[in-house]
């Protein structure tokens, strides 16, 4: 592979020197990924602190600290602001960083259209906080927002505004991500070429189109029953309450995977590299994320077992969510075997990434058993669910996340992050996750219902434990904080240009930091040096 | 944005835009019939 320092000192065409040229202009997609990274990490900030609200208020049985009605505007925003502020604008930084990267482009294929998809993010979050300030408070009805219970309040149709700016912007960011990874490949690259990260986005990219625009008509017509005397879910005008529950559920849990599937993608990138092998059937990783991204379209129901589907909807829905662990499986096998008899270390992403595959696992297994249509009336709605979900969200996709910045930030800003300091990160992190949401499994399985403020006293020992387990987690995530801007500003430890020893792939043939413009002749494409090795063999 | 010259990468920057085109079609199509099927429901 062509060493790309040889067409990427572009001084005529370095970056605009005015703060708002630079920024709130700008078309670059590596400007516009720092852009989506600085905010999902305020974001995780913001969304972190309604989480210790909740977890201060569970601390002991009994109403502590706040009105219950704030409580459920805390449950409704945390979710709400982790799932579309956090995660998923994350994992859009990462791909405006890093797919051009892998796959030779010199930026994504749209590049005012991916501007203007970051700058909708911060009006529709600012927009959806301030109803936290409003007479009448937020949404309280919980981030899936069923009818009639969120059509209570007056900050609904902000709430839908703010989510259809939300939707308008991931949408853009999936049609730019679509049309670079098709169109902009350098020659050479083919698609079984690609990183395993590009292939993951690809799909996730096609879900997106797929299930937001269902997300915005199923809460356009929410606005419509509130605001127009529609009776789309309105059960006295000939309407159906459980038809919202179908229409959400069909986006939700295609939207569960939009969370999950780049971070398989990015656990591919970092495991090959600190096992110095190429990856465990490439292949195999590729159809099986496109096999996971196929069944979420027809697993929906699973979410409303409860609700009094028909038996035979029950059956299927339950094999039906039972078939997704084994393309699951087989990524975990993968991702093992290819740790298998290679030469580990155990840097931070590395550490992170074991973890995640590990932790993930857990919440699969955990899924598997809400899978279970008889078993799930009896979880359905308790702290087991709660716990299975954040053991996929947090150890999965969160982890995943952090494993990324520490594998990436030599190559973002050209420093090495501090490896002790990252390590402390991990460790105090896996441990507090631990405590904080293992204890909710047994919480469940006893029957403590979520979204509550105050509980029976039988469960007040977990909760202790869950709630000393989340302040030490978010405490843990200011150590990350520490780490990211002691590195950007601060590390005198420069980073080689391929930063890790076993890396592989294009990203690590441009110089760290990355410069502002890359790949404006397309690279030549050697095989032997592919990010999963030569996968002709 | 920066200026690209190279003849080959215009060309993929133009059916680029075609495949953004067609997705963002399809995406107000789903919109749309996510809220006709509700309406013939």
């Amino acid at each position: 592979m062509a060493h790309a320092a040889t067409h990427d000192h572009h001084d005529h065409h370095g970056a605009p020197k005015g703060f708002f040229q630079r920024w709130v202009m700008s078309t670059n997609h590596k400007d516009i990924g720092t852009l989506y990274l600085i905010f999902s990490l305020t974001m995780f900030f913001i969304g972190g602190a309604f989480a210790m609200v909740i977890r201060a208020e569970l601390f002991k049985p009994g109403l502590q600290l706040v009105q219950p009605y704030f409580f459920n505007e805390m449950t409704t925003m945390h979710a709400l602001v982790m799932i579309f502020g956090a995660i998923m604008p994350s994992f859009v930084g990462l791909a405006n960083w890093m797919i051009p990267l892998m796959v030779g482009a010199p930026d994504m294929a749209l590049p005012r259209m991916n501007n203007l998809s970051f700058w909708i993010m911060p009006f529709a979050f600012i927009l959806l906080l301030s109803t936290l300030f409003m007479p009448g408070g937020g949404p309280a009805g919980g981030w899936t927002m069923y009818p009639p219970l969120s059509l209570q309040g007056e900050s609904i149709a902000y709430t839908i505004f703010a989510i259809h700016l939300m939707g308008i912007s991931s949408i853009m960011g999936a049609i730019n991500i679509i049309a670079t990874i098709l169109n902009m490949r350098a020659p050479g690259m083919d698609l079984l070429k690609m990183p395993v990260f590009v292939w993951s986005w690809l799909i996730t990219a096609f879900l997106l189109i797929a299930v937001m625009p269902v997300l915005a008509g199923a809460v356009t017509m929410l606005l419509t029953d509130k605001y127009f005397h529609t009776n789309f879910f309105n059960a006295a005008g000939g309407g159906d309450p459980v038809l919202f529950q179908h229409i959400f559920w069909f986006f939700g849990h295609p939207e569960v995977y939009i969370m999950i599937l780049p971070a398989f993608g990015i656990i591919s990138e970092i495991i090959p590299t600190f096992a110095r092998k190429p990856i465990f059937g490439y292949r195999a990783m590729v159809f099986a994320i496109a096999s996971i991204a196929f069944l979420s379209f027809i697993v929906w129901a699973h979410h409303m077992f409860a609700v009094g589907l028909p038996m035979g909807a029950e059956i299927f829905f339950m094999y039906a969510t039972m078939l997704i662990a084994v393309p699951t499986g087989v990524k975990v096998f993968n991702w093992v075997s290819t740790m298998w008899g290679g030469s580990m270390t155990f840097e931070t992403p590395m550490l992170f990434s074991i973890a995640f595959v590990i932790l993930f696992t857990i919440g699969g297994f955990s899924g598997l058993m809400l899978a279970l249509a008889p078993a799930d009336f009896q979880y359905h709605d308790t702290y087991f669910v709660v716990a299975h979900f954040h053991y996929v969200l947090v150890t999965g996709a969160a982890f995943s996340i952090m494993a990324a910045a520490y594998y990436w930030l030599p190559k973002w800003s050209g420093n090495m992050y501090s490896e002790t300091w990252g390590k402390v990160h991990f460790w105090s992190s896996v441990i507090s996750v631990n405590v904080l949401f293992f204890p909710q499994h047994f919480l469940g399985l006893a029957g403590m219902p979520r979204r509550i403020p105050d509980y029976n006293v039988a469960f007040a020992n977990f909760n202790m434990i869950s709630s000393i387990g989340g302040f030490w987690f978010g405490a843990s995530q200011l150590i990350f904080l520490g780490v990211v801007i002691h590195c950007v500003f601060f590390s005198k430890k420069r980073a080689a240009d391929r930063s890790w020893e076993g890396a592989r792939g294009l990203e690590w043939t441009v110089p760290s930091p990355a410069p502002f413009h890359t790949f404006d002749v397309p690279p030549v494409i050697h095989d032997d040096e592919l990010a999963h090795g030569n996968t002709e063999h | 944005m920066h200026a690209v010259t190279d003849a080959g990468t215009e060309a993929r920057r133009r059916r680029a835009r075609r495949t953004a085109l067609i997705a963002g079609v399809v995406a107000v199509a789903i919109f749309v019939l996510s809220i006709l099927q509700a309406l013939n429901a």
